[in-house]
Order: C-alpha cells, then structure tokens, then sequence
C-alpha cells in the first residue's frame, strides 16, 4: 500500500514538472517555486524527490537540460520539456483530468435514495 | 570552470549535480532572507527542506552517469558504423583500384598462409603427441660426430635403452621402437607385406591413446613372453572391414602366430613423421637380446619426454653418465656419444622451409609496397576531398581514423582472398610434394594459421593505412585546398616516397631472382651430372629376410648369393651382383681410418667411414671403370683385400699408387689390416647431391645380414616380372621383394631439392610481377601527373623519342637502383641457401647477372605502356586541361 502511494505522488510530481516546464524552460528551483506559488503553497514540493524526477525525467527523454545562466547572473541548470514530454504531458492531463473527475464524482454523489 | 574540461574524464556527472543542488539551496536561503532570516539560519532552513541531500545527490549521480555511459556508446558505434558505411562507399566508388589492391594484399597473404601452413605442420608440430614441446629424439653418434654431411643416427643397444629408462632422471618418459617390414600370410596362403613396429606397454599412455577396441599391451604380455599383436586402425578397417570379432583370432607374420587383442586409433603413431604409418603393433622386449642379434647395428629408434625445464644438453649428460657407471660400458660398446634432438631439428625439409618462409615474406613485403602507393596515389588524388573535409571541421583523428577503416577494410577482404588463395596453394603444394615428404599430405589450415593469417593481414593493413593516413594528413590541411590540382612541392616529396617503394621492391625481386637462379642452376647441374656409373637399365631388388627362418648372417648370405646365380640366367638379364647397398645410398663403417705407417688413434675414436661391400663383378655391373690393379679377387672369409676409389687414393697419396698399401679401420681398438688391390673412378653412389669423390673403401661381400641384389638389364629388356618370379620360387614365404628401378632412386632423390625449386621459382615469379606492378603504377602515375608537362614539350617541339626516352629513364633508373640494392642483399641473402646449392657457388656470377637482367628487362616492358600513353598526349587537349 506505502509502495502505491509513492507511485501515486511521483506520477502527480512529473505532470506538474511536465505543465510548468510548458510554459517555459526552468531551473530546479523555478519549478518548485512555481508549483508553489500555483497552489498559493498549499502544494509543498517534497524538494529531496524533484531533483531525481527531473533526472528522471530527462533520462526518459522527456525533458531536456542545459545550463544556462539566471536573472541575477548565476550559472544554473535549465529544463526544457522536449517534442516527447508535451505529448507525454498531454496524455497524462487527460488522464489526470479523468482520474480527478472521478475521484471528484464519488465524493460529490450522495448515495442513492433507500 | 576547470571541471568542464575533465569532462571527457572527469566526475561529470558528480560536479554538475552539486552545482545543482548548490544553487537550489542558494536560492531557497535568499528566499528566507527576503522573508527576514539571517544569513546562517536561512542557510539551515534551505539545507532541511531539501530533505535528505545525500540521497538525492546520489540518485541524481546514478541516473545522470547511466545516461552518460549510453550515450558515449552510441556515439562511439555511430562513428564507427558511418565510418565503415562511407570506406565501403568510396572503395566500391572505384572497383578497378579496390580489385587490384584486394588481389595483390591476398597474393602476398595466400603464399603466406600456404608456406606457414607447412611450417606449423612440420617445423612448430612435428609430433602429433600431447606435451611435444618437451619431447626429443635419441640418438648416438660416434665420438668424432658425423662429418658425413648427411643425418646419420647410431641407434643405442636395447640393453641400454633399459638401463636408461630404469636409472635416467632426467625423463618422464624413454619410449624405444623399432619398424619392420614383415610378411603377413592370409588365410587363403597369400602372402603380403604389412609395416609392423614394435612398442613397450607405456607407448601407449605416451601418444595420449586408447584402443579403439579390445585391450593394449601389457607389462604381462611382455613378460610372458606373449606373442600378441594389436591393429592400427587404418588397417583394421581396410584388412578387416573394421570387424571386432577379429580380436582374439591368430594371424601368422612371418610364420609366427600372433593373437590379434586390440586395435589403436591413428594417434597411436610413430614419432618419425615420414615413417610409413604402422599396419600391425608387436610388444617388444628389451631384455630379449637374442631377438636383435645378428643384424647390422642392431639398434632401436628412441624418443623421449622430458621432465619440465629440463635442458637436451643435460638430459644427454645424463644418459651419457648412466652409461658410463654401468656394467655395460665394459663390454665393446664402443664410444658413443649421445644426442638429443628436438624434432624440429631433424625435419627433413627444415632448410627449405626457412628459404620459402623468407621468400613469402619477401612477397608479402612487395605486396605491401604496392598497396602503400595505391594508397598514396589515392589520397594524393583525394587531397581536395580530405582539404574540405578538414576546413568543414573534420579533425585531423577523425580523418586518419577514416583512412585506416579503409585499409583495415582492405586488409580484411586481403585476408579473405588469402585465406582462399593459401588453400588452393597449399593443395596445389600438397599435389606436387616429393615423394620423401608423405607428411606434406597431412598439413591443413588450422586456427593458428587463421590467426596467423589475420594477424599478418592486420598488421599490413595498419602499416600501409598508417603510411597513407600520416601522408594525407601531414599535407591535407595546408596545400590540399590552395593548390588546386597539382600540388607541387608535395607531389615532389611523395614522387620521392613513391620512388623508394618502387625501388625497395626492385630490390626484393632481385634478391629473390637471384636466389632462384641459383637453385635452377644448381638443379640444371644435379640433372645434367654424370653420377661415375651406368644408372640406365640398373635395379636394386631388396628381399625382406625374417629374422625367425634366416637366422644367421651366413644363411641370410647364401640364400641371396644362391638366388643371384638363378637371376643370372633368367631372360633380359645381362648381369647380377651383391652388395651390401645400392646407389642412391651410402654405406659406412663406425671406426677410424688408419694408414700403414702411421700412428693408430686414440683408443675409443670412432667416426663414419664410407664403406660398401660388394661382390667381385660388382664395378663391371654398374659400369664403374676399374682404373688401376684388379678387382676383389678373394672372396673368402679370410679375404683382407680391397679396392678403394681416386678420391681415397688421391686424398691418402697425392701423385701416387695406391695398389698394395694397406690401411685399417679402427674400432675398440682392434681390426686387421686390409691391402689395396685395384683404384676405381669415383661414383656419386650416394645419389646426384652426394660429392663422387668422397673417400669411399669396397670389400668383399662376407656373410651380409641384409644383402642387396643388383640387377643389369639386356638392353630394352623389362627382366622384373622373372626376376620377382625366380624369387617367389626360391622361398614361397617371402614377402614380395622391393624392386627399384636406380634411375627413378636417383631423379627421385633430388625431388625435395627440385621441390623447393620449384616453390621458389614461383614465389619468385609472383614477387616479379608484383614489382612490375607496382612499378607500372608508379610511372602510370607519374605520367599522368606530368600530362600537362609533356603537352608543352611537344608543344615546344620535343620529339616523340625524346619523351619516351625520359619515361623509361625514370623506371630504368628506378630499376637498376633496385638492382644494384638487391645485388648487395643477395651477396647476404644467399646464405640462406649454400647449403642447397649444388655446382654452383652461392656467390656464382652467371646468377646473379641473370638475375638483375630478368629484373631490368622487366622493369623496362613495366614501363611500356605508360611511355606510348605519354607519346600520345595531345599537347592542345593536355595544356587546356583542368
């Protein structure tokens, strides 16, 4: 059971890569920073699993890294989402989108009349 | 960042990690300041919401290096993949050129595989035993050793093998054995001649072999004294269809039953690989004595394994030792010395293998020049091409890695066509061996060769790649581009490159030529040579006498001597004799020679002294001239006479008759004096290459123990079949007798000689045309390069002659350098084969100028052909070019 609910989190911690990443390339950082902000920090990025995510991530292709430089001078290493990770992205909104929707309906719907 | 420039190296994957995680927790603890923290709790904060640092940095490293390691590797097969993709391209690009180095790399590699093929067969593994490396042949030799120039073995007593093999320490093994021709009689009385050898019981462990079927011998089989016989396969299968119910049956060899209790597999052989393989295997006994009695120098044949680190000399030593502690040595042994031999040291063939392998290595060399200048030509003529792919940021690695895929390329379709061509040439080789080398029949291409054979090819392919590649690259950055076509001061440097290939080869052929004019006219001699006797219409009839019926030495005698008087009258027999051997082959006493009149040698001398004995009208039917005194006259016992031949005679008394001196031949001190009654010409009995004039003593035939019949045929008479017939009814046992016709002896004992004539003539030819080759390519380039040139010599008025003059300067200059190299080596090189050389010196000028004229002419018919291509530029077309 512990083992599907880390699967369960991880899953949910690459699509919010994947989305921040769509909008633009990011440092590490960055994207922890914009899940943040996104869910007025009621999302807390587990920072100790981002970063073999992002490995991960660009291990599998779906992202790209190169090291680039930050607004305030500083050498840091920039994420791109690749051709691959906007279709993997898409596939997995849909079906996050679903899975939500569903998890969302059993907890809205009261049971039926007796 | 220095990291950045270990990152070929370096801890990549490690440093780019912390640089990440720093700058997080950098951002994060700037974050936390904004909000109010001070520097270090800030710091701290950032550092904990991390989490777990260590872990993280950890997966990150592992996953980021796997990705690393993936990528490098396909790189590196991508690379290398585009690289064999584009040298198969541009080498199927231009078919003409591949062909012709592929053909020429798969020459020098096919003679190659052949010639090494027979030396690892005969030279690396002449014993077909398991730990052969440690194996050697013991043999004896008298104290003086053998100056007879031929290989000559004392075989030790069997008293003394046994005292060897129960004292020597120095071995794991002695293993005696003795091969006979014996006569096999059928159920149905026909008789036959089967090769029996006779083993000990631990022969069988030696060769590494089981029987196939029934038992091997036992140590109780010898000391019953059991009369048992195993089968060789072979001749189980073809006498007995392979039929095991033949174990346990009798079978009669010379008269004597034998119980058949086994058969051994082939592997189950005698050491001496010309030996003929053995049909029937006999226990032998060392301790019967009598068995072996009687006959001349009754000795056995030895081979030995040594124990490990063990060195021959002190090996020798030792059996030397044992000897000379024993009781035997008291008896009249004589003084002996022992030998031992590696097997190598005793191949046949050896000299000539060492000739031929330095001949195809030769051709191999020439092979190669040839390639390197194809190769230079080309990138001469891709120099443009690899200019651009150098200005377009090829670096320089890159292109001599593209160049060597391409030679490599090459050198692996060479070793393809060589493996191919060494198989047909060891075929066609094995067709044409001589008779004296059956084992030439059993070499094959085995892995070693293959290797062999890959790793040459390997080899080449990298030296001439290498040349090419260094040349293009030295050249390609600078002039490749700016100097359009013709880039002068390069094409000058590699003119000279290109020059001194084709000069070198020049040379080699030389060498070579001259070496295999010399043995062609060494054979011309050894065929042409007058042997001092009539060898036309002469045979040797050789009757195998058992030693169970004809006991004695004087039963043996008088059986053959009685059956020459009934030769004597068969049809188409002019003549008969007796001897104790017949040509080609020499005789010798152990002993040392001593003249009247002079002080007798030290006691315990001994050496080989030329010797034959022979019936009085033994000099009358071989047409030996008697040039002074008479024949044997007294044939008795008793007789002290004997002839001698002018070399003995002119050797002892310069200027002066030999008749009626008297000498003896020592041995153990003792011996009676003999006195010279008559001088015959000199005969080359021991075949063309043996020298006539060696000292050579006649006595009267007494009581041989294995007589030889020598027959003189009428003329344009055919007497065999009733000779044969005249046999077969004196003795109806006997196996057939071994009828030879002397003349076929003689030619044929020069066919190892004739042999490696042959091979050297041909790898000479191949090296010949090679070099024409390559000196046809250079100045086919060179006058290519130079078309414009000699446009606007015509242009200006030269004439026709004039341009072809200097075209076949050039390869005549390029030719006669070469020569004049290979004269030089040659003077070196022919060492090789002074010994082969018969009538004629190693230094014989004929040869030589023959040599360099058949490399001069060559070189000039080479340069035929480009000079009328550059008679025939037009200057108008050539000066408009490019």
């Amino acid at each position: 059971m512990a083992d599907a609910a880390v699967d369960f989190l991880k899953g949910t911690l690459d699509l919010m890569v994947l989305k921040t990443l769509s909008w633009a390339p990011a440092h590490g950082y960055g994207i922890a920073r914009w899940i943040e902000q996104c869910t007025d920090d009621v999302l807390q990025v587990e920072e100790g699993s981002l970063y073999p995510a992002l490995h991960k991530l660009e291990e599998r292709g779906l992202i790209v890294a190169e090291w680039g430089v930050t607004e305030h001078n500083r050498r840091a290493k920039f994420y791109r989402l690749t051709t691959a990770g906007k279709k993997q992205l898409a596939a997995s909104r849909d079906y996050w989108s679903r899975f939500a929707g569903a998890v969302f309906k059993v907890l809205e719907t009261a049971p039926a009349a007796r | 960042m220095w990291r950045r420039y270990l990152r070929f190296w370096g801890p990549r994957a490690e440093a780019d990690v912390d640089d990440e995680l720093g700058f997080h927790i950098e951002m994060r603890a700037r974050e936390y300041m904004e909000r109010g923290m001070t520097p270090a709790e800030a710091r701290r904060a950032a550092t904990r919401r991390l989490g777990d640092v260590a872990s993280a940095r950890a997966e990150c490293i592992a996953i980021t290096s796997r990705r690393e390691r993936r990528m490098t590797r396909t790189q590196v097969v991508d690379a290398f993949v585009h690289d064999v993709r584009y040298a198969f391209r541009t080498l199927g690009r231009q078919k003409g050129w591949t062909a012709v180095a592929i053909i020429t790399l798969a020459l020098g590699i096919g003679a190659n595989t052949a010639v090494f093929s027979v030396v690892n067969a005969l030279l690396l593994h002449p014993l077909p035993y398991p730990n052969a490396d440690r194996m050697a042949l013991v043999y004896q030799e008298p104290s003086e050793g053998n100056q007879t120039g031929m290989r000559m073995f004392i075989n030790p007593q069997p008293s003394l093998v046994r005292l060897w093999r129960e004292n020597a320490r120095s071995f794991e093994t002695i293993e005696p054995y003795l091969a006979s021709d014996r006569a096999l009689r059928a159920t149905d009385g026909v008789i036959s001649t089967v090769r029996a050898a006779m083993v000990l019981p631990s022969f069988a462990a030696f060769t590494g072999t089981r029987p196939v079927a029934g038992r091997a011998f036992t140590d109780a089989d010898i000391a019953e004294d059991g009369r048992v016989m195993m089968l060789g396969e072979p001749f189980w299968r073809s006498r007995f269809g392979g039929d095991s119910s033949i174990i346990g049956k009798s079978i009669t060899l010379d008269r004597e039953p034998y119980t058949v209790i086994g058969v051994m597999p082939p592997g189950f052989r005698l050491p001496k690989l010309s030996e003929k393989v053995s049909d029937v295997w006999l226990p032998l006994d060392l301790r019967a004595k009598q068995r072996f009695e009687g006959g001349p120098l009754p000795g056995l044949s030895v081979i030995a394994r040594l124990r490990p680190n063990v060195a021959l000399a002190t090996a020798a030593a030792e059996l030397d030792s044992v000897y000379a502690r024993s009781e035997l040595s008291k008896g009249d042994h004589g003084d002996f010395r022992t030998r031992l031999a590696s097997p190598s040291q005793i191949v046949d063939f050896r000299q000539s293998l060492v000739l031929l392998s330095g001949a195809v290595a030769l051709v191999l060399l020439i092979a190669c020049g040839n390639v390197a200048h194809l190769l230079l030509a080309r990138t001469a003529t891709r120099q443009r091409e690899l200019a651009v792919r150098a200005a377009l940021g090829a670096s320089r690695i890159r292109i001599v890695r593209q160049l060597m895929t391409e030679s490599v390329l090459l050198g692996a379709a060479g070793c393809l066509g060589g493996l191919l061509i060494g198989w047909i040439g060891l075929n066609a080789l094995v067709a044409i061996r001589p008779d004296n080398l059956p084992e030439l029949a059993e070499v094959r291409i085995e892995r070693i060769t293959l290797l062999v054979t890959a790793g040459l090819a390997a080899l080449t392919s990298v030296a001439v790649g290498g040349l090419a590649a260094l040349h293009a690259v030295r050249h390609s950055a600078h002039d490749g581009l700016k100097a359009g076509s013709i880039g002068v001061s390069q094409s000058r440097r590699q003119r000279r490159v290109r020059s001194l290939l084709v000069m070198s080869e020049m040379a080699v052929s030389t060498v070579l030529l001259v070496g295999a004019t010399l043995l062609v006219r060494s054979m011309v001699h050894l065929q042409s040579i007058d042997p001092g006797f009539d060898q036309h219409g002469l045979y040797a009839v050789q009757i195998a006498l058992p030693r169970e019926t004809y006991t004695t030495r004087a039963a043996r005698h008088t059986f053959v001597t009685d059956l020459a008087d009934r030769v004597r009258r068969a049809s188409g027999v002019s003549a008969v004799t007796v001897a104790s051997g017949a040509p080609p082959g020499r005789s010798f006493m152990i002993g040392t020679l001593q003249l009247e009149g002079t002080p007798a040698p030290e006691a315990g001398q001994s050496g080989f002294v030329d010797f034959n004995s022979v019936q009085p009208d033994y000099f009358r039917t071989m047409g030996i001239r008697l040039l002074e005194g008479t024949t044997l006259t007294d044939t008795t016992a008793k007789s002290r006479e004997a002839v001698v031949n002018v070399g003995f005679a002119r050797k002892h008394w310069p200027g002066k008759s030999a008749v009626g001196r008297r000498f003896r031949v020592v041995y153990d001190g003792k011996e009676e004096w003999s006195t010279i009654v008559g001088v015959v010409a000199d005969a080359a009995l021991g075949g063309p290459t043996s020298e006539a004039s060696t000292p050579m003593i006649y006595a009267p035939a007494i009581e041989l123990f294995e007589p030889t019949l020598i027959v003189r045929a009428a003329p344009s008479a055919d007497p065999m079949a009733s000779v044969r017939a005249v046999i077969a009814q004196a003795d109806p046992n006997l196996s057939p007798p071994t009828v030879s016709n002397i003349k076929d002896l003689m030619d044929r004992s020069i066919a190892g000689p004739r042999f490696t004539m042959v091979l050297l003539v041909v790898f000479t030819a191949l090296a010949l045309v090679l070099a024409a080759v390559g000196l046809y390519g250079v100045m086919a380039y060179s006058v290519a390069q130079q078309t414009r040139e000699f446009g606007i010599r015509i242009a200006l008025g030269a004439t026709q002659s004039g341009i072809a003059r200097s075209v076949l300067r050039r390869g005549v200059v390029l030719a006669c350098a070469g020569a004049a190299a290979g004269i030089v080596g040659a003077f070196w090189g022919t060492r090789l084969l002074e010994q082969m050389l018969y009538g004629v010196g190693r230094s014989d000028l004929a040869s030589f100028t023959i040599g360099a004229l058949v490399l001069v002419i060559t070189a000039v018919m080479a340069c035929l052909v480009p000079m009328r291509r550059a008679v025939a530029v037009d200057p108008l077309v050539a000066i408009r070019a490019d």
